[in-house]
């Protein structure tokens, strides 16, 4: 067999040039390497939209409210109705009320060397939406402190800005935890008041916010009887505060949000379309690779279709000829397909090292469905081959 | 191996066949194990057509050819490429040989097609009793046609048949080299206890023919 293969090698070889050969291998790697890219890509950017580790826990967490316009002045609430479409969208996980305080209220400090007063509004949202995991976030009625979470931007406000101007001493939040508020509630005439502490500082909701219980029970002793129980803005988890959808949503239905948050999701479109469009055009670049390769078994074979035919006169089976051309042009391909994964293994590998100093992490190693996709390549290719060999033989 | 033609028409010569009768088209005729049929017409009766319809290198007649029993046509080309491997050789008219290989490797990718029948000294041993020793090493298509046809009966040789088919396979050659190919062909056929089938011009005695007939 051995020495049979190198007659018809002989014959096959110098029918046809092998520098041909080696070019539509050439064209049929480079394609193959842009499509392994392509799917990689499109994995690492999967990983990097929702790996663990690169989630932002207060992008997960946005404020929705209506977009004030001279329309929506004084009508800004939230009916049940809005609030159940919210609700119902894909892209948000849960969705609850923040519950405004509809009394008045100050707090002011007991401390002599910090004789601070201010007025007040609170704000409260079930716990779930909460960052502060403290025991101390409880109350009822017999509590003898009420306690208070702290957007972080007010302890910036005030160190950076309001000590200064009132001469009063900069406080670091262990020691806002530490100072003991007077809580004064006003709504039915009588002031009522209670000692309240700082028990967290958060960036997810910028609201002195209060238990709900707490709210509950205030709104019912102090707040007017005619008054507005309707939410105005609500809290939302979402897994992508980028998601277009997300944004389009919001805008077609005048809510708004912290623009920060979400103005990634134009970027983020952006990105996906030149990852689909690169995809596309590995895709395009393989048929195009295939189609040559093709075109080059095709002309081998028809380059030396005289000694084929001489070769099945002679007694030489179809079966024995396709062996023995598959032999020829396959096992070329399964280098090729295993050159190129190890590249993108390398590619990847310097990529992951290189975001990573960047404090983005992508896997290190290609993925699964890049091996996959490789496998599937080499499948395709042997088939194409086998295809135009046996055709051709006919 | 049983080779019988029934009412065989070539598309062909299918108005010449209307005026004129023939010992082998439009008839029915059995060629037996072991026997040497002469085929004997002159230029453009068909006897290449007959050989090449026998090789079923032509399928375009009516009628039918049986093979012990079973259509010709019917067979796959597998069937066929086992055939022509271990039950039917030839020696083309027009030679069939790799110009670009050695004669050497002409026959040997033949022996190759049906390996472990004729070994190597066998070869040289054929080769040396046809006279065509040196030319082994030689591109086929540098020889001449003498050298050329002895080298396709060299290689028609090393495969196992029951059936040999020759058509005009000595007419470059002189007397004396007939009379060593025709010896040589003779006894492998009688090795092999297989028939053969030779189409000439010509009337001639190289062989005790069985039968002869006429297109």
């Amino acid at each position: 067999m051995k020495q049979l293969n190198r007659l018809l090698h002989k014959l096959i070889y110098n029918s046809a040039g092998q520098a041909r050969f080696v070019m539509a291998l050439v064209g049929l790697s480079v394609a193959i390497i842009l499509l392994l890219m392509a799917v990689q890509l499109q994995v690492n950017y999967y990983q990097l939209l929702n790996g663990k580790n690169n989630q932002d826990s207060v992008a997960n967490f946005l404020v929705l409210n209506k977009e004030l316009t001279n329309e929506t002045v004084g009508a800004s609430s939230l009916s049940e109705k809005e609030i159940a479409n919210i609700k119902a969208q894909p892209f948000f996980e849960s969705v609850g009320s923040l519950t405004p305080s509809r009394f008045k209220a100050s707090i002011q400090s007991n401390s002599e060397r910090f004789p601070f007063y201010t007025d007040i509004a609170f704000e409260s949202v079930p716990a779930e939406f909460i960052d502060i995991n403290n025991k101390d976030w409880q109350w009822d009625e017999t509590s003898a402190f009420l306690p208070i979470i702290v957007p972080n931007q007010f302890l910036d406000f005030y160190n950076f800005q309001f000590s200064f101007s009132q001469n009063l001493p900069q406080l670091t939040p262990q020691v806002v935890k530490m100072v003991v508020l007077k809580v004064t509630l006003q709504g039915n005439g009588t002031p009522y008041e209670m000692k309240g502490r700082v028990v967290g500082l958060s960036n997810r909701i910028s609201s002195m916010m209060v238990p709900q219980n707490f709210m509950d029970w205030a709104n019912k002793h102090f707040a007017p009887i005619d008054g507005n129980n309707k939410p105005s803005r609500v809290v939302v988890r979402t897994k992508d505060p980028g998601n277009p959808a997300l944004k389009k949503y919001l805008q077609s239905n005048g809510l708004i949000t912290d623009a920060e948050k979400t103005r990634f999701s134009r970027y983020r479109q952006i990105v996906g379309y030149v990852v689909n469009i690169s995809a596309i055009t590995g895709v395009l670049l393989l048929a195009f690779a295939l189609l040559i390769f093709t075109l080059f078994i095709q002309l081998t074979i028809a380059s030396c279709k005289d000694e084929i035919q001489l070769l099945v006169l002679l007694g030489a089976s179809p079966k024995q000829l396709r062996i023995f051309l598959m032999k020829r042009f396959f096992p070329p391909n399964i280098i090729i397909v295993f050159i190129a994964f190890i590249v993108i293994g390398i590619t990847q590998f310097f990529l992951g090292y290189w975001l990573q100093q960047k404090q983005i992490y992508v896997a290190s190693y290609p993925s699964f469905y890049t091996l996959f996709t490789a496998l599937v390549l080499l499948l395709v290719i042997g088939l194409v081959n086998f295809k135009t060999i046996t055709n051709y033989l006919k | 191996m049983r080779i019988e033609l029934k009412q065989v028409v070539p598309f062909v010569l299918k108005d010449r066949l209307l005026q004129k009768t023939s010992d082998v088209w439009n008839t029915n005729l059995a060629l037996l194990p072991g026997e040497y049929i002469k085929i004997q017409a002159p230029s453009g009766t068909g006897k290449t057509t007959f050989l090449n319809t026998l090789y079923s290198i032509r399928k375009d007649y009516t009628g039918n050819i049986l093979i012990d029993g079973k259509s010709l046509q019917e067979l796959s080309v597998d069937e066929l490429a086992q055939m022509r491997q271990h039950k039917l050789s030839v020696v083309f008219q027009n030679l069939q040989l790799f110009p670009n290989l050695s004669a050497f490797e002409n026959i040997e990718l033949k022996r190759l097609l049906s390996p472990s029948y004729c070994s190597k000294e066998k070869i040289e041993w054929m080769a040396e009793t046809l006279g065509i020793t040196q030319l082994l090493q030689q591109k086929t298509g540098t020889c001449s046609y003498g050298e050329q046809q002895r080298i396709a009966i060299l290689r028609a040789l090393v495969q196992p048949f029951n059936w040999l088919l020759m058509d005009e396979p000595f007419s470059h050659l002189d007397d004396r080299n007939i009379a060593k190919a025709a010896a040589l062909i003779d006894s492998e056929c009688k090795a092999r206890n297989a028939g053969l089938v030779i189409a000439d011009l010509e009337a001639d005695k190289h062989f005790n023919y069985t039968h002869q007939y006429s297109l």
